[in-house]
């Protein structure tokens, strides 16, 4: 090798392990991938992506492999981060934990591309008239990893056990699971024995009931069912530290891989489970490996890696080079996750940080006129094709596009147009004064807008929002980042004189309501923003009877995406792709929305 | 010389004391805490995290949680985590303990074996060739930011030749005896290598000034009169009085030990108490924050200690009562 062309070489791994030192923080932020839901982190389905222009004509892959299957061999998969060992799906929390309980675990029902509820575990299912039942019937031939088989008990054990009492205090999050069920307040209380909301019927049906009408019936249903039999005995206080939290032998599940042996922050390797109800999986085993950004690249072209998941993929940089080996094939989809700038609308002493009678508005962007002039003083197609090299996307709404919410022609669209910008600042009585305006009574104004480190594009992102702004007249006094975990902390307080600040949400595929974030009674209602109207179609859209009806729904939703791009509480900024890379080897991946790995019993690998 | 031990080890106590009482303030008065930086998705309900917050003890006023660390860390309890869900501290640092342990050990002789001799032979013929050489490179070694070495070695040693493995302690899990034994030092060579040679130059550069500064006093010139061979002169005289700078080096270095190396550790993911020390920082996951601050506190209080006991071996004239 020439040694121009191997200084090039090193030259540009090194910028990338610069670029790595961020990415390692990515997976840090709350607001980015590593901490999700089931199926929190999501990417554009294969579809979406090639009517939108981002497909990297690997399109075909999953629909036509090349010949018929083999049988047998090994693939390495690649994440940048070691789990953190918490290997019971009760009570993991990150994205790379759940990269290994994916392929052990799976649920009653899961997504399919479109994020529609397909059959997994339950074969088929159905609700009373008054949607607040709902009926699974069960596969019959499935069998846990040591051969038990699995039955209505098992998913009756897993929910009472997100409903136990001590399920939080032992680290437990996913109480959203079973919060909707019938007696919940009673059984986590302690007052009841039994949790009323979830019942076998027989070996082979389970009876879920809801307090009240359900519209998000499958999503809450589709958590990971664990084994009564291996878990049965202990307490749910004490499973978290339980030797079947950790031990590969002892994480038992019903997936077509089983972890059999593991080498902490390094390897984990997860080997067919020949007695899969949906068959035996083509692959001998999957290893995954934790490999460092900066190396991902040479991995990949020697072989070493047949696979990288999210979070993180490839690095928009490199996707050109990884692309341009001819043993890798990449694919780019949508991430449902968003990044925003907010506007924090309203003040308030700390300790009533939801008691919106201590709320006091925030004058400075009480005015719609001026949050819409800087919608389009933005230059968000810039920070697309400049800082993202084009794979990601601006947000007009906050639906991502492979959502069944999502309608382009629902919101309005502000371009980037500096000239729009300053013709509705004039109109609206911000009066230029030297370089800067005026607010309407013509006093000094100024906006304090706030950022956290951990996410390398978002902090580039801030200065030039400060740049633009101040093109169209604005004065942001752009304050120095923080870390997540401080940024966040301030974010949270009412009380700061924060006028804008960034950050991003990654938003499970379950369902598309945003009231979580967006009501103005709730917690993550970060911008503090009351709007009535807002509120009500938001709730209008999880109302029973009316929001049983999936088009009644999409029209409310719509009508809310339109009234929220009106009013711009928060000016979403961007979606950032995801690029996945295989081995050309490697066939049978389904590349959907949420998730590569519910099919992995059908990856091949060409030998 | 006992007693002088058992004085220096009973200061520990307080020192230690202090030390943990310092960290856990600092860390406490940072903004955020463990949970602060878990606002993932909206589907977890953040009454949920308020629940945990209380189930932390984080709602207790700062010193009633520093009472309760320290009176479970009096009786060996260091425990659980509050990032790493059902993961006592303990469990944690042990798990990473060793490769730290090895790798800094490693670069360690490394650095011993390559600096003495170099740093030996440059004051034995100052100005040669080899001594130009040997500066040049040293400082090259100092001058390079380690990811960049760490990336260069990957490259040649891992991508071309094939030689080495490029990440991780070991190739294959369930290797034993002897092949896990060959495998570990096989994935030790290029981060160690890594390490080690870029601290070569401090030493290697202070070997040499002190041998030179000795060469030149009167006791080595009486020493060379009275017909000792130039052998015994330059490593019973020279090299022995020089060593102390050296000595007291080294004792900082074996506080470090344990410190880990960030990025080399990143860039070879050598899963070691660096990355989880950065982590647990980043994550606010107080408990294991001021596991790894006791743990380093006390090594380099050892160090200290060592190489305090150090220079009276060295030097005859240095005792302690």
């Amino acid at each position: 090798m020439k040694k121009s062309t191997w200084l090039i070489s090193v030259l540009l791994l090194s910028s990338s392990m610069a670029l790595a030192a961020c990415g390692d923080n990515n997976a840090e932020g709350p607001d980015n991938d590593e901490t999700d839901g089931q199926e929190a982190i999501n990417e554009q389905n294969n579809n979406e992506s090639n009517e939108d222009g981002n497909n990297n004509g690997n399109d075909n892959e999953n629909n036509e492999p090349a010949g018929e299957a083999q049988s047998g061999g090994t693939i390495t998969a690649g994440m940048y981060s070691a789990p953190d060992h918490q290997f019971n799906p009760l009570f993991y929390t990150t994205a790379y934990d759940a990269n290994i309980l994916d392929l052990t675990f799976e649920s009653l029902v899961k997504q399919d591309e479109n994020l529609e509820f397909i059959p997994s575990l339950a074969h088929d299912w159905e609700f009373n008239d008054e949607f607040t039942e709902l009926t699974y019937y069960l596969e019959e031939d499935v069998t846990w990893h040591d051969g038990e088989p699995f039955t209505a008990d098992d998913v009756v054990f897993t929910y009472t056990s997100i409903a136990d009492p001590d399920y939080v205090s032992a680290g437990g999050v996913r109480t959203n699971y079973a919060s909707t069920l019938l007696g919940y307040e009673d059984y986590v209380a302690g007052d009841a024995d039994t949790l009323e909301g979830v019942e076998a019927i027989d070996d082979h049906t389970v009876q879920f009931t809801f307090t009240d009408p359900n519209i998000k019936a499958l999503a809450d249903t589709s958590f990971y069912i664990v084994a009564e039999h291996i878990l049965g005995d202990i307490p749910v206080g004490e499973m978290a530290e339980h030797s079947s939290a950790y031990t590969a032998d002892e994480i038992i599940g019903t997936g077509p891989f089983n972890l059999t042996d593991y080498q902490e922050g390094e390897q984990y390797i997860l080997d067919s489970y020949e007695d899969y109800w949906q068959g035996a999986p083509y692959l001998d085993s999957v290893v995954w490996q934790v490999v460092d950004e900066a190396i991902m690249t040479g991995m990949l072209q020697n072989d070493e890696l047949h696979l990288l998941n999210r979070p993180g993929g490839v690095p928009a940089a490199d996707a050109d080079d990884v692309e341009a080996m001819e043993n890798v094939e990449i694919l780019e989809m949508q991430d449902l996750g968003y990044q925003y700038m907010a506007f924090k609308h309203h003040h308030g002493p700390n300790d009533s940080l939801l008691d919106k009678d201590t709320w006091v508005p925030n004058e400075k962007v009480q005015d719609v006129e001026l949050r819409r002039a800087i919608a389009h003083a933005i230059n968000r197609e810039g920070f697309v094709d400049g800082l993202m090299y084009g794979a990601g996307q601006v947000m007009h709404a906050t639906f991502p596009e492979a959502s069944w919410a999502y309608n382009e022609d629902a919101p309005i669209k502000y371009d980037y147009d500096v000239d729009r910008a300053n013709e509705i600042l004039d109109e609206a009585g911000y009066e230029w004064d030297g370089d800067f305006r005026t607010n309407p009574e013509g006093g000094e104004f100024t906006l304090n807008l706030d950022y956290p480190t951990g996410n390398e594009i978002r902090e580039r992102v801030a200065p030039i929002i400060q740049e633009n702004l101040q093109e169209v007249g604005i004065q942001v006094n752009l304050n120095s980042p923080r870390e997540a975990s401080a940024h966040f902390d301030r974010v949270e307080e009412n009380d700061t004189e924060m006028d804008m600040f960034l950050a991003g949400w990654s938003l499970a595929s379950g369902d598309p309501d945003p009231s979580g974030y967006f009501l103005s009674t709730a917690a993550y209602n970060y911008p503090r923003y009351d709007d009535e109207t807002f509120d009500q179609l938001m709730l209008e859209a999880i109302t029973a009877p009316d929001a049983f009806d999936q088009d009644y729904r999409e029209e409310k939703y719509n009508e809310w995406s339109e009234y929220f791009s009106e009013q711009l509480p928060v000016i979403p900024l961007y979606s950032q792709n995801v690029i996945y890379a295989h081995n050309a080897n490697l066939h049978g991946i389904t590349f959907k929305t949420h998730q590569i790995l519910d099919d992995a019993h059908l990856w091949w690998l060409e030998q | 010389m006992y007693k002088y031990i058992t004085r220096r080890v009973l200061q520990f106590i307080p020192m230690l004391f202090l030390v943990t009482i310092v960290v856990y303030g600092l860390a406490q008065a940072a903004p955020g805490d463990p949970l602060s930086g878990e606002i993932l998705d909206p589907d977890i309900p953040a009454e949920v995290l308020e629940e945990r917050r209380e189930a932390l003890g984080l709602n207790d006023p700062i010193p009633v949680q520093y009472w309760n660390w320290l009176s479970s860390v009096a009786v060996g309890d260091f425990g659980q985590s509050m990032h790493y869900t059902g993961r006592s501290v303990a469990d944690l640092v042990t798990s990473r303990i060793m490769n730290t342990l090895y790798l800094s050990l490693f670069a360690l002789g490394v650095t011993i074996l390559v600096a003495i001799p170099i740093g030996i032979y440059s004051s034995k013929k100052p100005y040669s060739l080899l001594d130009y050489s040997a500066t040049t490179f040293a400082f090259l070694g100092l001058a390079t930011p380690n990811f960049f070495a760490a990336l260069i070695a990957i490259y040649f040693f891992s991508f071309q030749l094939g030689w080495f493995p490029s990440q991780g302690t070991v190739s294959s899990v369930g290797l034993t005896g002897f092949e896990y034994f060959i495998d570990k030092i096989r994935h030790l060579i290029l981060p160690g290598f890594t390490l080690g040679l870029a601290s070569t130059a401090i030493y290697m550069r202070y070997l040499r000034t002190e041998m030179l500064e000795v060469m030149g006093s009167d006791f080595i010139r009486t020493a060379r009169a009275k017909g000792l061979g130039p052998s015994s002169v330059l490593y019973k005289h020279t090299l022995r009085n020089a060593l102390i700078p050296i000595i007291t080096l080294l004792g900082f270095e074996f506080g470090t030990l344990l410190s880990g190396a960030v990025i080399t550790e990143a860039v070879f993911n050598y899963p070691g108490l660096g990355t989880l020390f950065l982590n647990s920082i980043q994550n606010r996951d107080y408990p294991v924050i001021m596991a790894i601050n006791l743990i380093l506190a006390v090594t380099i209080l050892v160090g200290n200690l060592l190489a305090d006991i150090f220079y009276a071996i060295v030097d005859p004239r240095i005792r302690y009562d």
